[in-house]
């Protein structure tokens, strides 16, 4: 240990931001190694200020950590100058805490938020020098598992990933944990293990999968191999959210990180029904922490991270059903230790924003609001019900209310989307800005900025968009140039749009197959890593990568979907009725919209966990 | 009341920069629930003053930070409390109570002792230089400022020098106005010994100020 400790001081000297790698943190765990039968390894795959500003890596560090017998430490995906001098010195990827290789735990979880932080999971297990693909490692290799929102569609990752628990992660982890902790010492070969937990609900085991593909490519069928496996694994659902895990206390980062606060998940899911968006089918149903609960949490936490701001966290917290209660609680519960709550910037009632003006320092940034489309029908048809008059209202509000810079959100690409619609992105932006001036001068503060912001749709599964094509490169491109002509002409506006090319490979993988794990592999060999950084994506080394794996990426983006085509997630149960999704892609079509969940259950399907969502009808299947 | 307190901030943690170190201690004083005072004002912060900035990539084990607190508290129990929110590399090894009409600890400071640590390979040569490397007249070297590198006379600013096993241990000038680092010197030594600059690890071993009589104590004893 003295001479990896050695090597690692000496590379921490040589590299940028070195208090990536140290660790040290208050409330870091620091376990006796030799005193628990487990260890964990938390994988973030991704820059330490990144993960560090994770909820999910917060409340699982504190789960596992709080069982005596087993421990949980940190990994992240190193920068690209550490990474280098790491193989250079050949020194393993280490955890953050004790500085142990890679190999040494008994179980990596990997948490898959993104796409295209994939490469960085391989390229972590190179580095710890884990075997890359499940089928090389043997019984004393560390187990290799993953969660999070991209393990809805786990397949891309099949061939590396041992286990992939689908769902909320508070109950099944330690199942997990313990299947692997109580087989450790057995000496019973891996498959064993395997067994183990694909009995597990929730838990995916890839290798007792069989996939079969038509001739055309697209996935025939996905059968279980082994009779320990079911024929489609269902998600896990926390049904009270109140008596689940949530930390007391977390890591605090010494070094600033991308959220660098408390956060307080006041509720998971949306009733909203947005039909590009991927959260909010997969979050579903919406559960709701207590107000009790909140309180005790927000007390705890303030009084072990020492932070200043807590903010609330949930996918639309607008609409927590007693907002203005917590926040007043939160306040008066928090005044003397001054701390200052984050507020999601919508729907606060205007008593309750005189209050927060009163009391609170309301730093008046800039305010952002995702209308998400420029016009009317295609809000419709993506079911984001804003109107042009709310948003105008709100627009109006924040000016009088002090604020002179706002964001606008928009994606583009979107499933029936005309120039027409992006002319209406540039109208809206004009309203605003001519909204700013019909604000008396001396209510409103100078300097107004109007940012308005696109992203390229991509079609995700699980949602009713999930058989639709993608927009070309080319047409993404040519719809960025013109809006972009459309508003040079509109003043104070400043116009900025993501990568058209990552939101291409986001769309690869969201939908892909199997198949794309040797494309991951082959894009790793070529150096694609980080990608999620801008400076280091190369577009050019993913498409050798595709050529070299032999497959073609406009096959899986830009394919309409077939009505009964397999998906390569069939076999992973959301809980959401295909007919449903299907359902909400025709209303589309005619530009429909649905009901918010709370004004009436729209029979998505999860009324199948009885009682949990609020909203159901159990009439409904 | 004003209290000043000594802490160490252990190898672990000497890439940490001084500003994320002063967090740290803020947001420690905030977990301790000591009654501490903040400034008036719009954006109120912790009363807190830290007497030296430590370079990033040195350790130490005599920091200095005085704080301003609303009621009165032991200084025992001050520490006690500061070191149940710090982390174990980062712990308070002595706090007292000072008169707050005194000059805050950052004007009192005049000079710093440091432990470098160097490689057994480079401690010969470089030990045995340094007399010869102390009888200049001059020694000049490269000190970044803010507005670029100017050539600056060390010679004044070493109080004391000496290899001792392979710590070079040195007593260096530390004002606001004048102030010689760790690594100014290593650099001037090795251009003068004719030897490449060796790893180092820098501790900061204590904070010198001057009493009214002109005598060089350590700061926290002042």
């Amino acid at each position: 240990m003295q001479l990896f400790d050695e090597k690692i001081e000496a590379m921490l000297e040589q590299v940028q931001k070195a208090p990536r790698y140290t660790g040290g943190e208050m409330n870091a765990v620091r376990k006796d190694w030799d005193s628990v039968a487990l260890h964990y390894g938390f994988c973030f795959p991704d820059t330490y200020e990144v993960g560090m500003s994770h909820l999910g890596m917060k409340i699982l560090y504190g789960l596992v950590n709080r069982e005596p017998d087993q421990l949980c430490e940190r990994f992240f995906m190193p920068w690209t100058d550490m990474k280098a001098l790491m193989e250079q010195e050949n020194v393993p990827l280490f955890s953050t805490e004790s500085r142990r290789p890679m190999a040494d735990f008994d179980l990596l979880g990997f948490t898959l938020q993104y796409e295209m932080s994939y490469t960085n999971i391989l390229a972590m297990l190179k580095l710890g020098r884990v075997p890359l693909h499940r089928e090389e490692r043997r019984r004393d290799d560390p187990v290799v598992v993953a969660g999070g929102p991209c393990a809805f569609n786990p397949e891309p990752l099949a061939d590396f990933i041992d286990a992939f628990m689908i769902g909320d992660g508070e109950e099944v982890t330690l199942q997990l944990t313990a299947a692997v902790r109580d087989w450790k010492p057995t000496g019973a070969p891996r498959e064993v293990l395997l067994r183990t937990l694909a009995a597990i609900p929730g838990v995916y085991v890839p290798a007792f999968y069989d996939v079969a593909y038509n001739a055309d490519g697209t996935v025939a069928s996905v059968t279980p191999n082994d009779p320990a496996a079911p024929a489609a694994v269902k998600k896990c659902v926390v049904t009270d959210l109140d008596s689940a895990y949530y930390p007391r206390e977390f890591p605090v980062p010494y070094t600033e990180v991308v959220f660098d606060r408390i956060m307080l998940e006041i509720m998971r899911g949306c009733t909203r029904g947005c039909r590009f968006c991927q959260a909010g089918m997969l979050y579903r149903p919406v559960r709701e922490r207590s107000l009790e609960t909140l309180r005790s949490l927000a007390r705890d936490l303030e009084k072990a991270t020492g932070y200043e701001e807590i903010s609330l966290s949930s996918l639309s917290s607008g609409d927590y059903s007693c907002l203005p209660e917590l926040i007043r609680a939160l306040m008066k519960d928090l005044e003397k230790e001054r701390v200052s709550i984050s507020l999601p910037s919508l729907r606060i009632d205007s008593v309750l924003k005189e209050s927060l003006e009163e009391t609170q320092k309301v730093r008046k940034t800039s305010l952002t609001f995702a209308p998400e489309a420029g016009t009317q029908r295609l809000r419709d048809v993506i079911n984001k019900g804003v109107t042009e008059a709310d948003l105008m209202e709100k627009v109006t509000d924040a000016f009088s209310s002090g604020w002179s810079a706002v964001k606008l959100y928009f994606m583009i690409g979107l499933p029936t989307e005309t120039d027409e619609d992006l002319d209406g992105i540039a109208d809206l932006a004009a309203k605003v800005v001519r909204c700013y001036f019909s604000v008396p001068k001396e209510k409103r503060a100078k300097g107004l900025r109007v940012t308005v912001s696109t992203s390229s749709f991509v079609p995700k599964p699980v949602t009713p968009f999930q058989w639709e094509p993608q927009d070309t490169l080319e047409e993404l491109k040519r719809k960025q140039a013109y809006l972009k002509e459309k508003l040079r002409a509109v003043k104070g506006v400043n116009f900025n749009y993501h990568t058209p090319e990552l939101s291409f490979l986001e769309a690869c993988f969201s939908r892909g197959d199997r198949r794309l794990g040797r494309v991951l592999e082959a894009a790793v060999n070529r150096g694609c890593i980080l990608d999620g950084w801008s400076d280091l994506f190369s577009f050019e080394n993913w498409m050798a990568a595709f050529a070299d794996a032999g497959l073609d990426p406009a096959w899986y983006a830009y394919r309409r979907r077939g009505e009964d085509e397999v998906m390569p997630w069939e076999h992973i149960d959301s809980g959401i009725t295909r007919r449903f999704l299907r359902h909400e892609l025709e209303k589309a079509q005619r530009a429909e919209t649905t009901r918010d969940c709370r004004h009436g259950c729209n029979g998505c399907g999860l009324n199948q966990w009885k009682g949990v969502c609020a909203y159901a009808n159990p009439g409904h299947v | 009341m004003r209290i000043l307190a000594t802490f160490e901030k252990q190898e672990r943690l000497r890439h940490i920069g001084h500003l994320d170190i002063m967090r740290a201690m803020q947001r420690a004083l905030r977990r301790s629930g000591l009654p501490v005072s903040y400034s008036k004002g719009f954006n109120p912060h912790i009363l807190l003053t830290f007497a030296s900035a430590l370079s990033v990539g040195a350790a130490s084990t005599c920091e200095i930070m005085e704080v301003s607190l609303d009621e009165p508290v032991e200084p025992g129990v001050f520490m006690a409390r500061m070191n149940e929110a710090l982390p174990p590399e980062m712990q308070l090894t002595g706090a007292r109570a000072v008169d707050e009409r005194r000059p805050a600890a950052m004007a009192l400071v005049r000079a710093a002792r440091y432990d470098i640590r160097l490689p057994e390979d480079a401690t010969r040569t470089l030990g045995a230089a340094i007399p010869g490397f102390l009888a200049q007249a001059e020694i000049i070297t490269d000190r970044k400022t803010k507005s670029g590198v100017k050539p600056c006379d060390i010679r004044p600013l070493i109080h004391a020098l000496e290899m001792r096993e392979n710590h070079l241990l040195a007593e260096l000038a530390l004002t606001e106005t004048l102030s010689c680092k760790p690594a100014m010197l290593l650099t001037a030594l090795c251009a003068f010994t004719g030897i490449p600059e060796p790893r180092a690890m820098v501790t900061r071993t204590r904070l010198l100020g001057e009493t009214e009589a002109g005598a060089i104590v350590p700061l926290e004893e002042l």
